[in-house]
């Protein structure tokens, strides 16, 4: 009852609208005791690719790993000088290497240009049989190559789900499934280092309803988060810290939603989301986004986040970083996009063309009737969220003077 | 056989201990008489021995801000001060110098000299330019010595002072060759002298009291300054006291009203409830970060400024009623504390107000963190700390510590499922003879705010049963947080307290027995004016009791003496 007044006093007294609060009233029922007038915010304090299990486990790379280029110089477009040559220490090469590359603009490369090169056979895609994968079933259909053809959507195998769900869409598995840096010991599903140290975020709100295990008309709000996450002294995320919504229209979503037999689902939406690697400033975008959700004891929500990538935003979120933006949103420097992409390509042991047209040939979204060119790639998130307030207002972000340094 | 028959006489004597002390300050401090029809008179003035005291670390940095301006940086670590009669303004009349903090002094002083006489910064602080600076410029030097003398030592200087400080700066400057280098060592030495570092309370003969001692002008001015303003007498004060008008009812009460109007009170409002609340030891707060995850230095940083601020603006900026601190649902959050409270805070890098909600069970600053949690445990809440702390921070009643030799185990193991609750486990320690005369005063009232966990976030259950907040103070029952802010509102020793805390800060010492007709005075006052902080202040700032003084007349030194025949213009 009293978040009742106080959502009101706030909206009075400070101009701003309370999306959602989570009570201090002792309730036996902690899921319920979250929502105040039928509304309720979280944040998202874990997110991730949903993938599968390793590999190693599923039989999912029957051909083995991707392996990255087999000769670093060969991530560039031609100039056989940058070849390693003969007696050159591997420091002497990695200096003249990225030296060179860097300070040289008509070297080209395949991370900042991949539809210059060609499909790499050595960057190995999921074919496995019966390779459980986690996700939803986006298109509504039990998708087989040879088999029926959600409308709008590429023939692709689906997936069964972990727990034997069929249909399950996630072609963004099946290029990454057989990466080494995408097994459960690799360096890119890490997206917590970022989130956590408050790069960017992602706050969800609901709103209509009055119960938790059956509502029929929910708003569900899916946000960018303009602040950073709040942290114990243990690195875990807070519950009831208050956010607040980013105020640019692109990052910011609202869909319609139900709960039935306390899980919760979306409609379709498009979702954009901040993404930032090494300084780069990206964008992580999901069409027809949906949300399917349940209830945690603790009084959060835990489930999947999936929807279509538009393949050259994921390449170059995931692999490129073409599109990367400095804090005031100008180009970031090509120096700092050259050395990320290349440089990681080397780390990760994968080739940026072999990604690029393995991201291609399996895209499974938005796909030209005619041509049956696809344009976007199902991805399955798996997300975390705990209580938080979220309030939608505009002020100015805790890093903004920073911006300005 | 012995150890037991001692251990029996050991707990015995301390219950007994507990109920006589606690008896007799309850009953030494109850109402003497009925409030008087019409406004009360003040009685005649008592007064108590003249105090020197240590300027407390606010005061120094606020005197420091005020006679060289704000962003004078000073360096150097203040230690603890002591804390006597429940307040470290007291001790400031108690307490030396140690050696470390007499270093720390110095460091501070030649850190504000330097910067003081600073290429950067002469232009605006030093009073006059010397001919050259390379030489020495006596005027100049006299001049600058003038200049900060009377307002760092509170007083005018008399004039071997002047040239002891004026032969400083020539001598330094011969050493150093550099006029300003003498002006900063001069400085330095004002600031480390007692003149400047305590305030020595000087008394002369009371011409309207034959035989009887009062402070003299400018020991007035300095009493008068740092209650109104935790801050050196500025400029106008130290003008009146010149002029004498500090010795007149309007004149006094002229300043006071000026002081009171100036932005300088709230912070004197501020020191006061900072000092009274022991915000000092919330520097030390330590708490688990697995059982409390939201605690953190910036929660620590925040919970007394909520507190400092709900007071100022209750009492001050509202003029509200005193004992309204206790049962306001008026607060000001940052995003830090809401995170605790579990309530939005939409400001992003900033306080707000806000109101804690009805269903909350909050109400008034003991349902706040900064006393929560400052009187909690590491790693669990404490009935008997808050139940404590409320009779003597509240209600000035004295708790003894616990004897020795008890058994705490009970107590302190808040896993034991055989005693899920605070209660519980309080209930099962209390059956000891030697713990339950003090833990019925203190358990009563602590268990009531047990909704509220050692860091001060709410809660229903403790170990997955239903905490029970009920308690009583002095035969009142009540319930949880807001019937105990209430019940403290309602006790009539709650404003009696604040009166006694307040004239104990601002005299530096507790009232003596003589002045307990001045302090029902004052009680009575407090009550005729509605619990108003600042009318209470005004009325001991204008008061003649607050610089009478008690020492016979015979007690009068040569010095005073002369001192004497100065402020009455040459008549002794």
């Amino acid at each position: 009852m009293y978040t009742i007044r106080l959502c009101g006093a706030l909206a009075v007294a400070a101009g701003i609208t309370l999306l959602a609060l989570a009570g201090a009233t002792p309730a036996a029922d902690v899921q319920t005791s979250v929502f105040q007038n039928g509304q309720a915010g979280f944040v998202v304090s874990h997110f991730a690719y949903a993938l599968s299990k390793d590999a190693s486990e599923t039989g999912a790379c029957p051909d083995g790993m991707t392996s990255g280029y087999s000769n670093p110089g060969d991530v560039f477009v031609s100039k056989p000088e940058l070849q390693r040559q003969e007696g050159e220490t591997e420091d002497q090469y990695n200096r003249r290497f990225y030296g060179q590359a860097i300070s040289d603009p008509s070297t080209k490369n395949f991370c900042l240009n991949p539809e210059l090169g060609k499909p790499d056979p050595t960057f190995r895609t999921v074919t496995g049989k019966d390779v459980p994968a986690e996700g939803i079933d986006l298109d509504g259909q039990d998708s087989h190559i040879k088999g029926k053809v959600a409308p709008g959507t590429g023939a692709h195998d689906d997936f069964r789900g972990m727990h034997g769900e069929r249909g399950i869409d996630n072609q963004f598995f099946r290029v990454v499934g057989c990466s080494k840096s995408f097994q459960s010991t690799g360096q890119s599903n890490t997206f917590e280092i970022e989130m956590y140290t408050g790069s960017w975020g992602i706050l969800l709100t609901l709103k209509g309803v009055n119960d938790v295990h059956n509502a029929k008309d929910v708003e569900v709000g899916i946000y960018t988060n303009a602040d950073p996450i709040q942290l114990s002294p243990t690195r875990e995320a807070l519950p009831s810290a208050t956010y607040a919504a980013d105020q640019d229209a692109r990052f910011r979503a609202t869909a319609h939603g139900r709960i039935v037999n306390g899980v919760l689902t979306t409609d379709p939406v498009d979702v954009r989301f901040h993404w930032i690697v090494n300084g780069i400033h990206l964008e992580r975008p999901l069409r027809d986004a949906r949300l399917h959700m349940t209830f945690t004891p603790d009084g959060g929500l835990e489930g999947i986040l999936g929807g279509y990538t538009p393949i050259d935003e994921m390449y170059d979120l995931q692999y490129g970083f073409r599109n990367g933006k400095d804090a005031k949103g100008d180009p970031a420097p090509l120096k700092l996009r050259a050395l990320s992409s290349i440089g990681q390509a080397r780390v990760l042991e994968h080739t940026c063309n072999g990604a690029y047209f393995a991201l291609k040939q399996l895209a499974d979204g938005h796909c030209d009737a005619k041509t049956g060119v696809c344009t976007s790639i199902s991805t399955q998130y798996r997300l975390k969220a705990i209580p938080a307030f979220v309030v939608d207002t505009a002020t100015q972000s805790t890093n903004a003077s920073m911006d300005k340094l | 056989m012995v150890r037991l028959f001692h251990s029996f006489r050991w707990a015995a004597a301390c219950m007994v201990l507990c109920v006589v002390l606690f008896s007799r300050v309850s009953l030494g401090e109850e109402p003497s008489a009925q409030a008087p029809a019409g406004p009360p008179a003040e009685p005649e003035a008592m007064g108590g021995p003249p105090l020197i005291r240590r300027l407390t670390e606010s005061q120094y940095r606020a005197t420091i801000a005020d006679i060289f301006g704000p962003g004078i940086p000073i360096v150097g670590r203040f230690e603890h001060g002591l804390r006597a009669d429940g307040l470290l303004a007291v001790g400031t009349s108690q307490a030396g110098i140690s050696s470390f903090t007499f270093k720390q002094y110095d460091a501070s002083a030649r850190g504000v000299a330097a910067v003081v006489v600073s290429e950067a910064r002469r232009g605006q602080l030093v009073p006059c330019q010397p001919r050259s600076e390379s030489g020495f410029d006596e005027a100049c030097a006299k001049q600058f010595v003038q200049h900060y003398g009377p307002a760092l030592f509170r007083r005018p200087l008399a004039a071997e002072e002047t040239q002891r400080y004026v032969r400083t700066a020539r001598a330094a400057q011969r050493r150093l060759g550099n006029f300003y280098q003498g002006l900063e060592f001069a400085l330095a030495g004002m600031m480390v002298t007692p003149d400047f570092l305590v305030r020595i309370e000087r008394t002369v003969p009371d011409p309207k009291r034959p035989g009887r001692l009062r402070l003299d002008a400018y020991s007035k001015a300095t009493r008068l300054s740092y209650f109104l303003s935790n801050s050196t007498p500025d400029g106008e004060l130290l003008r009146a006291a010149g002029a004498g008008e500090l010795d007149t009812d309007e004149g006094l009460a002229r300043q006071a009203d000026r002081l009171i109007a100036s932005p300088h009170f709230e912070a004197a409002v501020r020191a006061f409830f900072q000092d009274m609340l022991e915000f000092d030891t919330f520097g030390e707060l330590a708490k688990d970060p697995i059982i409390y995850p939201a605690f953190n230095s910036t929660v620590a940083l925040d919970a007394p400024e909520q507190t400092l601020r709900a007071i100022v603006g209750l009492l001050v900026t509202q003029r509200g009623d005193y004992r309204d601190l206790f049962t306001t649902r008026s607060t000001y959050l940052t995003r830090a504390l809401g995170t605790v409270y579990k309530l939005p805070v939409a400001t992003r890098n900033g306080w707000e107000s806000a109101q804690f909600p009805a269903a909350s069970g909050r109400a008034g600053i003991l349902t706040n963190i900064s006393f929560l949690a400052l009187h909690s445990h590491p790693g669990r809440s404490s009935s008997t700390l808050r139940g404590k702390s409320i009779r003597q921070v509240f209600l000035c009643q004295t708790i003894p510590d616990p004897p020795n030799n008890v058994d705490f185990s009970v107590v302190q193991d808040s896993s034991n499922t055989a005693f899920p609750t605070a209660r519980d486990r309080l209930e099962a320690h209390r059956t000891s003879p030697a713990c339950s005369g003090c833990h019925r005063l203190m358990d009563p009232l602590g268990l009531t705010l047990e909704n509220f966990d050692g860091l001060g976030a709410f809660r229903a259950q403790e170990n997955g049963a239903a905490i029970d907040a009920s308690g009583t103070l002095d035969g009142q029952d009540f319930r949880g947080g807001e019937g105990l802010g209430q019940a403290i509102h309602d006790h009539p020793r709650t404003p009696r307290c604040l009166v006694d805390k307040m004239y104990r800060s601002a005299a530096g010492r507790s009232a003596t027995p003589e002045e307990r007709p001045y302090v029902d005075y004052l009680n009575q006052t407090f009550q005729a004016d509605g619990f108003r902080v600042p009318d209470l202040m005004r009325a001991i700032a204008v008061s003649r009791s607050f610089y009478a003084v008690s020492a016979p007349a015979g007690a009068i030194t040569a010095p005073q003496r002369a001192a004497i025949q100065r402020s009455n213009g040459g008549r002794s």
